[in-house]
């Protein structure tokens, strides 16, 4: 919870309505972003972004599971998302239990696709290691460990970071089980897979404060809100995924203008993130 | 139940002008919907309200296969752990009966409705009206048959109105899934099993206004407007049968 007196909130709104925010920035620009990738040795893959002050891990660890009856040509992908009372005292107990259903299920909708898995920004079927009986099940864990504002965005960066940190060992899996037997198989510790990334959406926030809308609020901001959509765009420019918070209603063509603007800046963002993650290997790899 | 009363309604969308000629007409397409509809025509929506005794209000919807009940408690005394707070609170909760799914106690994998019925619920409210106090919204799924989120969005804000919370608008949901190439409209539960992707949209058609919408799975733009406009026009079709269904019981209850 934020706590603001009546100036500070006329100085926020005021700062938004002349386009020069209190901390500088324009509506559009994002805080600095700063990415760490590989920074849990025991995950398959992991990254740290710090966006302001606002900070997330994202963790990857791949398991050996059987697919699903339905979909046996498709591995598993589950995400979670932990508010730690590290980042605010408002998350113990049960506390940040709804504010992690809610960031958990948004990020499934925005990586995972539709009910098929169309759409989806991992590519399930790359998760198969032999068709029906054995596949790879990922874990997406998500931390928030300090929190000021825009924790959707941070977090769908950190995702993406740490699926492009993700190595999966490759699998040799000896022939000649029959019918219902689980075949062996054999985990290379040496050799692994990377994984493709390109299709894995971002997702870009929009904050409404009274007519117009910000990017990356900071939670003093988000505290005046009266509304925010997140939209998740791949590179296509299609959307991925599409969620409203916040009590005002707002006008579909509002909505339809904000889908645009999310689209001219997840361009920007892509391409900002793409470079940071890039930077991030090179330098891991030079340790 | 669905038997006596007034003939159930339906509320599809009339095609809008603008729309780009369908790749297919329908009659081309190699495939129907199981329950023989046309990929934009709903299935017959079905509201009566004052289905439980006990509570402030209720109401109860049928859409195909679709049967849920919702009921609203309050205004009552927030719970003392609860801050002071001059506006309203609105707490909403979504169950599923065990038999409701195909498999029986699947509907809990559903958690995050209850949230978004509240998000769909709290922008027309006018919470203002009862400060220091309580609205409950129980909404129990009794047959999932598709579509589930929006009905209960739908018949919850009829059950408020039943209960007498002052509200802007009534609040109307419709969904849309995206099979391949094509959009429909109010899909079942084997066509939402099957989706590439699905579109929710509440809206207060009076105001024209979006209270929620939660898209999955990859859209164009082109698509989504699409998809938003036939939503939007069934909206306001869907809040015209369920303001009847209010007046109704209204003069029901004069004579």
């Amino acid at each position: 919870m934020v706590g603001l007196s009546l100036g500070e909130k006329h100085f926020i709104q005021g700062g938004i309505d002349q386009n020069i925010r209190s901390d500088g920035r324009k509506r559009d620009t994002y805080r600095p972003i700063s990415v760490e990738t590989g920074v849990i040795p025991q995950a398959n893959g992991s990254a740290r972004i710090r966006i302001g002050a606002t900070e997330v891990i994202a963790s990857v660890k791949a398991e050996l599971g059987r697919p699903d009856a339905l979909q046996p040509d498709q591995g598993k992908v589950a995400i979670f998302v932990d508010c730690s009372p590290v980042a605010e005292p408002m998350f113990e107990g049960r506390g940040g239990e709804e504010l992690s259903t809610e960031l958990s299920v948004v990020l499934q909708h925005c990586l995972l696709g539709g009910k098929s898995g169309a759409g989806a920004g991992i590519d399930l079927s790359s998760l198969i290691v032999a068709e029906g009986k054995i596949c790879w099940d990922l874990y997406i864990d998500g931390l928030v460990i300090s929190s000021d504002g825009n924790l959707l965005d941070a977090l769908g960066a950190a995702i993406k970071a740490a699926l492009s940190n993700t190595g999966i060992p490759r699998v040799q899996v000896a022939a000649g089980a029959l019918g219902d037997e689980q075949p062996e198989v054999d985990i290379s510790d040496e050799e692994f897979l990377q994984f493709d990334t390109s299709g894995v959406p971002v997702i870009v926030t929009l904050t409404k404060v009274g007519r117009h809308y910000i990017v990356d609020a900071t939670s003093e901001e988000e505290s005046q809100m009266s509304s925010a959509v997140s939209v998740s765009i791949n590179r296509k420019g299609h959307i991925c995924g599409l969620s409203k918070r916040g009590s005002a209603g707002l006008d579909p063509s509002v909505i339809s203008d904000m889908i645009s603007v999310a689209r001219h800046i997840s361009e920007q963002l892509i391409n900002k993130l793409d470079s940071e993650i890039s930077a991030a290997e090179a330098g891991e790899d030079e340790m | 139940m669905a038997s006596k009363g007034a003939a159930p309604s339906t509320y599809t969308p009339t095609p809008t002008k603008k729309t780009r000629p369908p790749i297919f007409s329908d009659s081309d397409v190699d495939w129907l919907r199981p329950d023989g509809r046309g990929f934009h025509q709903c299935r017959p929506a079905f509201f009566r309200t004052g289905a439980v005794n006990s509570a402030a209000g209720s109401a109860y919807a049928e859409f195909g296969n679709t049967k849920v009940i919702v009921s609203v408690f309050g205004p009552r005394e927030s719970k003392k752990a609860m801050m002071y707070s001059d506006v309203g609170r609105l707490n909403c909760n979504v169950s599923y009966t065990t038999f409701a799914t195909p498999v029986r106690g699947q509907g809990s994998d559903n958690k995050e409705f209850s949230s978004m019925l509240h998000k769909a619920l709290e922008g027309a409210i006018m919470l203002e009206t009862f400060p220091k106090t309580t609205v409950d919204v129980f909404a129990l799924v009794l047959e999932s048959g598709g579509s589930d989120l929006p009905v209960v969005i739908s018949c919850a804000s009829l059950a408020l109105a039943d209960a007498g919370i002052m509200m802007y608008d009534l609040v109307a949901g419709v969904s849309v899934s995206c099979l391949g190439r094509n959009l429909i409209i109010d899909p079942i539960l084997e066509e939402e099993t099957f989706q590439d992707g699905s579109l929710i949209i509440t809206c207060m058609p009076s105001r024209y206004e979006v209270t929620q919408l939660t898209i999955s799975g990859e859209w164009s733009t082109a698509k989504l407007n699409e998809a938003m406009e036939l939503c939007l026009d069934a909206c306001s079709k869907l809040a015209k049968i369920m303001r009847s269904c209010l007046k109704e019981a209204a003069s029901a209850s004069q004579d």
